[in-house]
């Protein structure tokens, strides 16, 4: 019940800062994430900085050379922007450490399954990923062309399609099994 | 290829989770319908495989690369709405779990991605296989990356004229279609052609492993 109203004010919270457009109001929404997050505050801020780092920087630079050289450049708006996605990544970074998503989603028992199913093979799948990333790279000397780099990626690709479909029923004959299916 | 939080207005994501909202109610009526209790199941792993193939590398010339999408290759061997709801189902877990993507641009990722993309893979395959079906797997590859490209392309261009000051200035994303749309679509051009040719290799593998048919 706590993680679903929690849900539901971050989602509220999202929308509200998407329709406020005053520098002051968005830096008080960010201060209140931060003192929300409290001993947190800093790795949630470092963490929301790295994962906006790289488009903001594009979109802000490109806005100045853009905007600068047709004389209507604000730095208003440079502030605005940036300030409104930190705070909705904030806010993002707050909800994932604070709530357990899982418990978010139980109002359907279905959506539960589906997602928690989904996240485990997810992770199981990534990890196998690296494994195969870590393997190409240890065992080639010289640098691999274009052609072996496309039969491998498709490779890998096919595996965790033939992965996929076998999990798939290997998980229908468990969830059967344990009668997930006679309710 | 994501639209990240905080530079859609609300005036346009609140109504395209509207329309996702139906449309993903529609499409797990229809997975329901057609897979029964293997929905669930299946669902989640396709997910999964949606997950890693999102991370699966399309090599570029140049030893560079890029993360492949696999949009085609699940619209073309398991349709639209099967692409669609694991697409977006991939955008909740990367937004809930990861806080990668944005909330608020998750429905408009999703119908860009998951079903613009998928429909034009499915039907640009469908209708270029009776030509070759080579060339109808590769076209099917870069029309899934491109014209979900081009939607967020225009999505992101009227920002300006949606979203903005009394003074004109930018509310949202500051740049006009003349910007997005090359800035947008030329990459991806590029793109497209690796992610064509990765779903036609795969596509071929997973022909021989009897997994779809090679016509």
């Amino acid at each position: 019940m706590r993680a679903r109203v929690a849900l539901l004010a971050y989602l509220a919270a999202i929308v509200l800062a998407t329709t406020v457009h005053e520098i002051g109001l968005l830096a008080l929404g960010l201060v209140l994430v931060l003192a929300l997050a409290g001993r947190e505050w800093l790795r949630i801020l470092r963490r929301a900085c790295l994962a906006i780092l790289l488009f903001n920087l594009v979109v802000t630079l490109s806005y100045a050379a853009i905007a600068g050289v047709q004389g209507r450049f604000s730095l208003d708006y440079v502030v605005l922007v940036n300030l409104r996605v930190l705070l909705l990544t904030c806010m993002t970074f707050l909800f994932v450490s604070r709530v357990n998503p899982f418990e978010a989603l139980a109002f359907s028992r279905s959506l539960t399954y589906l997602f928690t199913l989904a996240y485990g093979q997810s992770m199981a799948f990534k990890q196998v990923l690296d494994d195969f990333r870590l393997a190409f790279k240890s065992r080639r000397i010289e640098k691999v062309g274009l052609r072996d780099r496309y039969r491998h990626s498709a490779r890998v690709g096919a595996h965790f399609f033939d992965k996929s479909l076998h999990r798939a029923t290997e998980i229908t004959q468990v969830m059967r099994s344990r009668g997930f299916f006679d309710d | 290829m994501h639209i990240p939080d905080g530079f859609i207005a609300p005036q346009m994501y609140l109504p395209a989770y509207g329309v996702a909202a139906g449309l993903w109610a529609y499409g797990a009526r229809r997975l329901r319908a057609a897979l029964r209790e293997e929905t669930i199941p299946r669902l989640a792993v396709l997910t999964a495989f949606s997950f890693v193939v999102m991370m699966v590398m399309v090599p570029l010339p140049g030893g560079t690369s890029a993360h492949a999408s696999g949009i085609a290759l699940l619209a073309i061997v398991f349709g639209v709405w099967t692409a669609f709801v694991s697409v977006s189902l991939v955008l909740l877990l990367q937004a809930l779990l990861f806080g990668a993507g944005g909330v608020t641009a998750l429905a408009l990722n999703a119908l860009a991605m998951g079903l613009v993309g998928s429909v034009a893979a499915r039907y640009a395959y469908l209708l270029l296989r009776r030509i070759h079906q080579g060339f109808g797997l590769v076209a099917a590859g870069w029309l899934s990356i491109n014209a979900s490209a081009l939607l967020l392309a225009l999505a992101l261009g009227v920002q300006p004229a949606i979203a903005h000051g009394e003074d004109g200035q930018p509310l949202f994303f500051p740049f006009g279609l003349s910007v997005t749309l090359p800035a947008v679509m030329i990459p991806h051009a590029l793109v497209g052609i690796g992610e064509g040719a990765l779903t036609l290799l795969m596509f071929r593998l997973l022909s021989q492993r009897g997994w779809v048919a090679a016509r």
